[in-house]
């Protein structure tokens, strides 16, 4: 029997890479690298064929070309991910033009030069929200006894401990992206894997500088963290089980974002359903509603569109059976399955 | 015929009545019936789940068990819902401890949560329990003259572990049904992106940053008129529009229709009708 021909597959492709230096360069542009590259090539092998036999000033970072250090994240086609671990055939089928391929520096992080972005603020970022654990064992005892924890804890953290720090759901992120201040996901997710460790003794102080301003209440839930974080690791698990946490051991009425989420509960408890219009005011309180809402409740009114006062949003039929067993749900306690 | 429950999404009983009004219209011009879930309550708003997450598997465990009682899968109009209600069926499919804690509450009212009842968003099942070529058919009135830029949110899209019918980074069928109603899909780069919605009362200036910056590139893409599947984002996007784009020194606006409203549209209902006229910009 005679195997059939296996022939190479090969194809020219360009790449269109962002350039930008700023001490030279007045405004980032666009440089095109046509090259033929052979089926099961990487983007960071292509890259490295372009600095090594086109462009050597191309700067761009890398190191363990295995999808474990983090530093090769960048946008390909649009998207963030690690150049090491995207194969250049796979992008094809997402590329705008035929056989052209985007390579673009990750977003909301400085460019320093072409590819390479600036992790400071990331690194202040985890200075800032304690991203260690310090350690509850008094200093007399360090490294003469072992400090275990049980396994069921470690499985909490678990997926957390996977990160990188890559920085590719940074540059993916909604809030980020509008607010530069903003604690970011990958922070949230290493606060959080210190916040579940039995052996932290700032729990309540790192808790306190999560739900601050620019912190775990400004997530906008759109998920896209977690949808393109390179190891999977389902973040926004880690950014609920902190909003959890806060509202056990700081309550309900502790921040504005705190306050918004209670009325949720209240309402499904009371009337099953919300009472939109009251929300703005249990969430910030009269005066910002009044300075914040009043112009455009107006334009609403006119068009029939403000959602119903109090007394006319009906409770849902049956809502007293629904009551009675969230009553008992209550008196057992929580059972907490998330810690 | 093909029969659903619906389920009552709090801001389409309040502020966007529009979406349930535009339905109505045409639901049996594709043979369709939703039987309305009148006790069903409200699914958390992504609240509930990380306040109490045994409560919201309780409230969103006996909603999945009311449409399980009438034997029917369940359709909602909004994503958030969409997602809050997908998340707890995982979590119970999942789980037969949590299954059997809620259903020691669901007895009281003779329901039961079994996982047979699927969970859909409306865009679904017009793509693909209808099917485009059925909706084809039915177009009295292509939408020729208009360019539509599809919005179709997150909680359709992220995370698509729990989704999964659209790829969300290149998402696609909201953009089809746009076509086979006659009208011309417009490409712009934040189709998949955030509304900003849920952090409107948290922290409203950068919401408005997130909502003018996918607003401005609607515009630019030279679209008519903006298409959401989720009454959320449209309130953001309609509602909040002015505020959004004057913040940000933005000229221009673009009207932002329902999901619903546009299939109502070509299928020959009246602005009037389809409740088109409450939205804030025309
Ligand atoms: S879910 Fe929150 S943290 Fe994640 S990308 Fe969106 S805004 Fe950022
Ligand atoms: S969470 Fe994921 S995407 Fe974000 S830095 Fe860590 S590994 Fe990268
Ligand atoms: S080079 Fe290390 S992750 Fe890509």
């Amino acid at each position: 029997m005679t195997m059939p021909e296996v022939k190479e597959e090969k194809r020219e492709i360009t790449f269109r890479v962002y350039r930008f230096n700023p001490q030279i360069d007045a405004s980032p542009f666009y440089d095109e690298y046509p090259i033929t590259v052979e089926k099961g090539i990487t983007v960071l092998r292509a890259l490295n064929y372009i600095k090594e036999h086109i462009e050597p000033r191309l700067s761009f970072r890398s190191f363990c070309q295995a999808g474990i250090c983090g530093s090769c994240a960048m946008r390909i086609n649009s998207v963030s991910k690690l150049a090491c671990t995207t194969q250049v055939w796979d992008e094809l089928a997402f590329a705008d033009r035929e056989n052209v391929i985007l390579v673009e520096p990750i977003a909301n992080l400085p460019v320093i030069r072409d590819l390479v972005v600036d992790m400071d603020s990331v690194v202040g970022k985890i200075e800032k929200y304690f991203g260690w654990v310090e350690s509850k064992m008094p200093e007399n005892q360090m490294g003469k006894k072992e400090f275990n924890i049980a396994e069921a804890e470690f499985k909490l953290y678990d997926a957390a401990t996977d990160c990188i720090l890559c920085a590719s759901c940074i540059s993916e992120c909604t809030m980020t992206k509008a607010n530069k201040e903003y604690i970011t996901p990958a922070v949230l997710l290493k606060s959080y894997r210190m916040e579940a460790d039995s052996r932290d003794a700032v729990h309540d102080k790192r808790l306190g500088v999560l739900v601050s301003d620019n912190g775990v209440w400004d997530c906008t839930h759109c998920y896209r963290c977690m949808e393109h974080c390179v190891k999977h690791i389902p973040i926004m698990e880690a950014i609920h089980h902190i909003r959890e946490d806060a509202v056990q051991k700081r309550g309900l009425s502790d921040t504005p974002g705190a306050k918004h989420a209670a009325a949720f509960v209240k309402d499904i408890e009371k009337k099953g359903r919300l009472v939109e219009s009251l929300l703005p005011i249990r969430t910030n309180g009269l005066s910002w509603t009044v300075k914040n809402m009043l112009p455009m409740a107006f334009k609403m009114t006119k068009k029939g569109k403000t959602p119903p006062p109090p007394f006319m949003v009906k409770a849902v039929p049956g809502i007293e059976n629904l009551r009675s067993m969230l009553k008992e749900l209550k008196s057992r306690g929580n059972s907490n399955h998330h810690k | 015929m093909k029969k659903y429950a619906y389920y009552l999404s709090c801001i389409n009983e309040a502020m966007t009545k529009e979406v349930d009004k535009s339905l109505e219209q045409w639901e049996k011009d594709l043979d369709l019936e939703l039987v309305k879930l009148e006790q069903g309550t409200c699914c958390g708003g992504s609240n509930l789940d990380y306040v109490n997450p045994d409560e919201f598997l309780v409230v969103n465990g006996r909603n999945i068990a009311l449409a399980e009682k009438l034997g029917l899968d369940m359709v909602t109009s909004c994503n958030t819902c969409l997602l809050s209600l997908r998340r707890a069926k995982d979590e119970l499919d999942r789980s037969k401890e949590k299954r059997e804690m809620v259903n020691g509450f669901l007895k009281r009212e003779d329901l039961e949560y079994t996982g047979k009842s699927a969970v859909k968003h409306l865009l679904w099942v017009l793509n693909e329990d209808i099917g485009l070529e059925a909706i084809a058919k039915k177009v009295k009135n292509p939408l020729k003259e208009y360019k539509v830029a599809s919005f179709y949110g997150c909680h359709i899209l992220r995370p698509s572990s729990l989704l999964g019918v659209d790829d969300p980074k290149a998402p696609k069928s909201l953009d089809q049904l746009v076509d086979v109603l006659g009208a011309k899909p417009v490409k712009y780069k934040s189709s998949n992106q955030c509304c900003g919605f849920h952090t409107l009362l948290v922290a409203e200036d950068e919401s408005l940053r997130i909502a003018a910056a996918a607003l401005d590139d609607a515009i630019k893409s030279g679209a008519d008129y903006i298409v959401t599947p989720c009454p959320l984002c449209h309130t953001v996007l309609d509602g909040y529009q002015k505020k959004a784009l004057d913040k940000q020194g933005i000229k221009g606006s673009i009207p932002v229709l329902h999901l619903s409203q546009l299939v109502g549209l070509a299928f020959g209902y009246t602005q009037k009708e389809l409740g088109i006229n409450r939205h804030l910009v025309s």
